[in-house]
């Protein structure tokens, strides 16, 4: 960039972008400093959502701090919610039964789907384009009817418990799962059409926001951000927990890094979640939905855990440590987006403020998980 | 197999304890502690191995504080946590020169609980506003004061 | 005997009454909420879902959010307010041009929800005790029909009637 000096004193501004801001997806602040239309330096400013679960956690004990995980990460409670459970029966020594493994596998594949689903259409909102903010909340509204059907809830589920799952599915639900997967198979086509094929989002996309490896070891990137650079991470596969050793399933890995392979990674995805709720349907075993000997009152006995899950945004890592009581001494809970977004400071310098917000998209932000 | 590359990796810095973990019951492949001066030399000899920082938290105990850093790899599972053991006055030294990643742990770790960081670039708070003047994780805090 | 109809004003009685205009103006104002996109947590994605295309808030004159607090008149509080979000949502309301309505959306909007607790120290508890409040829509999160009958609730509000009355559950 070529500096024309008019002998005018020329320094960089300061503008503020959020927390009320269309495209902050939540409540984040980013601090920019600007050189003319190129950013010289970005700082997330975050805990404007800061609700504090962590504290929380250690003034409930372990079933009344069941609800606060589906509010970390509102689109993919079930993530948390599984995270959490696993961890505490781990702790308590339970292991829930088949069935109950099927059902969190199927609910879970369901839930990703959705938040993926609602990625695509804020991103392109995000982006500008309107129409396919529109669309995939159509097919979202399917899934969150099945999943209402059985957890009650419409966002916020709290549907797992320690030991397996309290309601069990019904043909119903197996029924409409099925209609579903029909049904959005035969979406990808209208998406491909209107956004993959679309000349204006491919340039404002590729080779932007490119993540390097270094990167993600660097800063611990996990989920889509890691897979778009070439890297196949996936919890599923490499540290499989529940019932997913049983299905067959690939994970989808970008070349570039840049924000249309991490686009990609994220459709592919929800292709691969339909098959393994095609093959957990399939294969579902009877039998009970909880463990037979769950305590009623969870009081594990001393010690530490970490679980960690395969979120929609990431790796979601739940560390417990217990001292023999009714509460949980300490819970740490270890979100995809705090590692996602620390990275965003070195990706944004050199760019304009257009390509920032499409970078920002790309991380796939949900800012209360951020701040917990 | 990368445990024992790791556990390899570590023998020369003489630490206080290299051991196998319970993968079934803690989630742990390997359970290293190390004293607080140490950390930057474990943490770059992980980076040297491959390995990520996963989570990077404390824990109050009351008399002093536990630091866990939790470490693994993209490509063989092996979860490696750090246990370092610090006195309540004394601060830590950053590992942010080695994981640029732990630059937000730290500072949360410090909002959170009021522990400093030796060598961090730019310690301030990260979750609660700057003009706050307690630091809610610890166990003697007992409610904001100005509620 | 004159039938004026006046405006809750929040800036105080009004100085000029202008009687059947006031009614009209009142009509025209509740069926044409510009809502400010002010979504704080999770109760922002069911306001999302309510202005989709399956529960459309447009068809009730309310579709249009604006992200400038200066061009819209309705602040749906959608979420926990954190300590550190206080002073922008009061900076925020004290933008929006009068008349100006706020709906707390949520249970953490209206009295801090499943945050509140004995030693709680990030929340605020509650939107109501930062800027006054018109309508409570309560559920965590509320369904979009929910949210739509507090926009109709606060329809009636503004213009003293009630709309396609039969259809809804309520009362007085």
């Amino acid at each position: 960039m070529e500096m024309i000096t008019r002998g005018i004193e020329e320094k960089t501004y300061t503008l503020n972008l959020g927390p009320q801001h269309p495209s902050t997806h939540g409540v984040l602040r980013v601090l920019l400093e600007m050189d003319g239309e190129f950013i010289t330096k970005a700082d997330p400013d975050i805990g404007y959502g800061h609700r504090a679960h962590e504290h929380m956690a250690e003034n409930r004990n372990y079933h009344q701090f069941l609800p606060n995980l589906g509010r970390l990460d509102y689109l993919h409670a079930l993530a948390y919610n599984h995270g959490y459970c696993m961890a505490v029966e781990k702790l308590i020594g339970v292991a829930p039964p088949e069935r109950a493994e099927f059902i969190r596998v199927i609910t879970n594949e369901l839930n990703r789907i959705a938040s993926h689903l609602l990625w695509f259409g804020a991103y392109l909102l995000d982006l500008g384009a309107f129409t396919p903010f529109l669309y995939c909340f159509d097919d979202r509204e399917n899934i969150l009817d099945l999943l209402e059907r059985v957890t009650g809830s419409r966002l916020t589920y709290c549907y797992y418990r320690f030991g397996g799952v309290p309601l069990d599915i019904d043909d119903d639900f197996i029924a409409g799962a099925r209609a579903f997967v029909k049904r959005l198979r035969s979406r990808w086509s209208d998406y491909d059409n209107l956004v993959t094929k679309n000349v204006i989002f491919i340039h404002r996309t590729k080779d932007v926001g490119v993540v390097t490896k270094d990167q993600c070891l660097q800063y611990g990137l996990t989920g889509p951000m890691l897979r778009g650079s070439g890297i196949p991470y996936d919890i599923r596969k490499v540290e499989p927990y529940s019932a997913y050793p049983l299905f067959d399933f690939e994970i989808p890995v970008g070349q570039n890094g840049d924000i249309f392979d991490r686009y990609m990674v994220r459709l592919a995805e929800m292709e691969q979640s339909l098959r393994i709720i095609e093959q957990a349907l399939d294969k579902l075993p009877n039998g009970p939905i909880m463990a037979e000997k769950v305590p009623k009152r969870v009081k594990p006995a001393e010690g530490e855990v970490y679980q960690a899950v395969e979120a929609a945004r990431g790796e979601f890592g739940c560390y417990i440590v217990s001292q023999g009581d009714i509460k949980p001494y300490r819970i740490k809970l270890r979100v995809p987006c705090f590692a996602n977004l620390s990275v965003f400071p070195e990706l944004a310098v050199d760019t304009l403020v257009a390509d920032l917000v499409a970078i920002l998209g790309s991380i796939d932000l949900v800012i209360p998980e951020i701040d917990r | 197999m990368l445990q024992d590359k790791i556990k390899a990796a570590l023998a020369p810095l003489n630490l206080e304890k290299v051991a196998d973990g319970d993968y079934a019951k803690t989630g742990y492949h390997l359970e290293v502690a190390a004293q607080p001066e140490q950390m930057p030399q474990v943490a770059q000899t992980l980076l040297d191995t491959g390995c990520f920082l996963e989570s990077l938290t404390a824990v109050d105990l009351g008399e002093s504080f536990t630091m866990v850093y939790h470490f693994a790899n993209f490509f063989e599972l092996c979860r490696t946590v750090v246990h370092a053991a610090l006195p309540k006055p004394k601060g830590m030294p950053s590992i942010s020169k080695v994981y640029p990643g732990a630059n937000w742990y730290e500072r949360e770790v410090f909002d959170m609980f009021g522990i400093h960081f030796f060598g961090h670039p730019d310690l301030r708070r990260i979750l609660l506003p700057d003009t706050v003047d307690y630091h809610p994780l610890l166990k003697s805090f007992a409610g904001d004061p100005w509620k | 005997m004159q039938r004026s109809l006046q405006l809750e004003a929040k800036t105080g009685e009004p100085l000029i009454h202008l009687g059947l205009l006031e009614e009209a103006l009142n009509l025209a104002r509740a069926n044409s909420l510009w809502p400010m996109t002010f979504g704080l947590a999770c109760c922002a994605i069911e306001m999302m879902a309510a202005g989709a295309a399956r529960f459309d808030l447009d068809r009730f004159g309310a579709g249009v959010f604006r992200p400038s607090p200066r061009q819209c008149d309705l602040m749906i509080v959608a979420g926990t307010i954190s300590k550190k979000m206080a002073p922008a949502v009061v900076r925020l309301y004290e933008q929006m041009p009068a008349p100006k309505y706020v709906l707390a959306m949520g249970n953490c909007a209206i009295s801090g929800g499943p945050f509140y607790y004995d030693s709680m120290y990030a929340i605020v508890p509650g939107a109501d005790l930062l800027i006054p409040v018109d309508v409570y829509v309560p559920g965590c999160p509320p369904r979009p029909e929910t949210l739509i009958e507090g926009i109709l609730l606060l329809e009636e509000k503004i213009t003293k009637r009630g709309r396609l009355r039969k259809f809804r559950d309520v009362t007085g």
